[in-house]
């Protein structure tokens, strides 16, 4: 080989510029689908990068949100919706924020309590119409019963596809999200509780907690987030566009990182098994999945072998925001397609991937 | 003087609550505490109807006031304070002391600034205060670990105790560390070579 060939290929070699954070730290709420980042810090991939995250475990998604706007937090497991939210001002000041990774698609359980639930086959049995219909002729008899109180049904902070998804299913059974029930919004881990003390009727909320509520007999079960829209993305990572700027090597390096550990969720057969060991240490879901259906918990794992879905596509997006929009309206406001494109441009994926 | 304002406070650190309580009904303000109290946040809202609502920022029930600021259409309805405002420096330092607050739509700002500088400086002194309990109470164990340490190293030694100290000081000195870390060493070691010693201690 010439000396020319050789300094030709070494030009050609991919130049990996260092990241400008040797640490930093990530927020996440305890859900399932915060595994991709566990399993990212406690497998060497973050640190293979050169990086090391810590990850902060955050009470409420709003409080997640704004530590991110903040700077105290460098980034975070977020809900899909949230970075258009973010960057549209919904609820708090404007702050541009991205998603330049899906962290997991659909994983939401619809869970209501043992009386509402009387009567409603599992999803496996069903469609999720009909167990909405169902819930719709309770509800009128209740009604005519007398009942003053409505319904009241969780999900989890208003820019979430839990609550997308408990709107549409009831639109399903004819059930006015506005009218015909109360909604509020509870912390994932607070679901549990809520429902056994009669707080709530049922909830919409990623996993564990919905298998955890029908473990304990407190509810059941009724329809699944991936019947109402499959494949729709749940979690992102999300980040400020300023931050982006700031640290771009650092970000591919994340980027790099939950690549290489959804590939390793692909590829290792014991891979569902670690990573409910891992998720079962104190700073992540602790003891709240000691008890279930390993069998159950390693299937939800395994469906968060992503694959190429860890790119963000526009066209998912596009269909969120379309929601986001049908809720808005109601308020006058118009999401314009510019903020949903940057927010959920596949750009900083590709750039850090694509050798 | 202002028109007082209805405040519900969230916070489950007691201490800080009283601050804060107590800050604000010295300048007028009717205050409402919920501390750990099961009933749900929705209920007290609807049964007080506070102006303001300033609530701990690690409290998991943020997101239902987040919630009701978007989906209740009825009077008084509850919005995030700082949404429609640009004023990130004031964000910051409630972000930073750890406090957020939700008002009634239509109020004026001015009179909510108030409140939160009030909020805010307490939360800020809690938190120093607390900085302050730490350190004394490290100190504290500092010290009586530095006596035991003197201890078992004049029986070991056989030494005096000005002795002793000098030992630990030089010890701290060498490998740049606190003389309360090494004395936590000496302690670790000198207990596991004589196992017996530390019936005696207890």
């Amino acid at each position: 080989m010439s000396d020319t060939n050789l300094s030709t290929m070494a030009t050609a070699a991919p130049i990996i510029p260092i990241p400008e954070l040797s640490s930093l730290s990530l927020g996440f709420i305890p859900l399932l689908d915060a595994a991709l980042l566990v399993v990212a810090r406690e497998g060497g991939f973050f640190m293979a990068e050169g990086v090391d995250v810590s990850l902060s475990r955050e009470n409420a998604w709003s409080t997640l949100r704004d530590k991110v706007a903040a700077g105290m937090l460098d980034g975070a497991h977020m809900l899909a919706p949230m970075p258009l939210a973010m960057s549209l001002g919904l609820a708090r000041a404007p702050c541009e924020t991205l998603a330049p990774v899906v962290l997991s698609r659909h994983g939401n359980t619809l869970v209501l309590s043992e009386r509402y639930a009387e009567g409603m086959p599992s999803p496996g049995q069903t469609s999720p119409t009909d167990n909405a219909h169902r819930l719709r002729q309770y509800l009128d008899q209740r009604r005519q019963t007398g009942a003053r109180v409505p319904a009241r049904l969780a999900m989890v902070y208003p820019w979430s596809c839990q609550h997308l998804l408990l709107r549409q299913w009831l639109t399903l059974g004819d059930i006015d999200p506005q009218s015909g029930v109360e909604l509020v919004a509870l912390p994932p881990p607070r679901m549990v509780d809520a429902l056994r003390e009669g707080q709530i009727d049922g909830f919409c909320v990623g996993e564990p907690w919905g298998s955890l509520a029908q473990h304990r007999g407190l509810g059941r079960i009724v329809a699944r987030g991936a019947d109402l829209m499959p494949g729709h993305p749940e979690k992102v990572l999300g980040v400020t566009a300023s931050w982006a700027r700031r640290y771009p090597a650092t970000l591919a390096a994340l980027i790099r990182a939950l690549r290489a550990a959804a590939n390793w969720l692909n590829c290792e057969v014991d891979a569902p098994q670690r990573t409910l060991e891992w998720l079962a240490l104190p700073p992540y879901l602790d003891h709240s999945i000691q008890h279930l259906d390993q069998q159950t918990l390693s299937s939800d794992i395994a469906d968060l072998r992503l694959g190429d879905a860890l790119r963000p596509n526009l066209p998912d997006f596009t269909t969120l925001a379309g929601q986001m929009q049908d809720l808005l309206g109601q308020q006058g406001r118009q999401i314009d397609s510019p903020t949903v494109e940057q927010c959920y441009s596949a750009v900083h994926f590709d750039a850090a991937t694509h050798q | 003087m202002p028109q007082p304002l209805k405040v519900l406070l969230v916070d489950d650190e007691i201490v800080r609550a009283a601050m804060v309580e107590e800050a604000l009904a010295s300048e007028g303000h009717a205050v409402v505490c919920r501390l750990a109290n099961p009933t749900s946040l929705n209920d007290m809202v609807a049964r007080h109807q506070p102006d303001v609502v300033i609530i701990d920022m690690e409290s998991p029930d943020r997101d239902t006031l987040d919630s009701m600021a978007l989906l209740h259409r009825e009077n008084p309805r509850p919005v995030v304070f700082f949404a429609d405002q640009h004023d990130s420096d004031a964000l910051q330092s409630a972000v930073k002391a750890g406090v957020s607050a939700y008002v009634v739509d239509g109020l004026v700002p001015s009179r909510v600034k108030s409140v939160m500088d009030v909020a805010i400086a307490r939360f800020e002194s809690f938190q120093s205060m607390r900085l302050e309990l730490d350190r004394a109470r490290n100190q504290l164990a500092d010290r009586k670990r530095i006596e035991r340490a003197k201890g078992l190293l004049m029986k070991h030694q056989s030494c005096d105790e000005e002795q002793a100290y000098r030992m630990l000081r030089k010890l701290a000195m060498d490998r740049g560390q606190r003389i309360g870390e090494v004395a936590g060493n000496v302690i670790d070691i000198l207990e596991q070579l004589s196992p017996g010693q530390q019936e005696k201690g207890k």
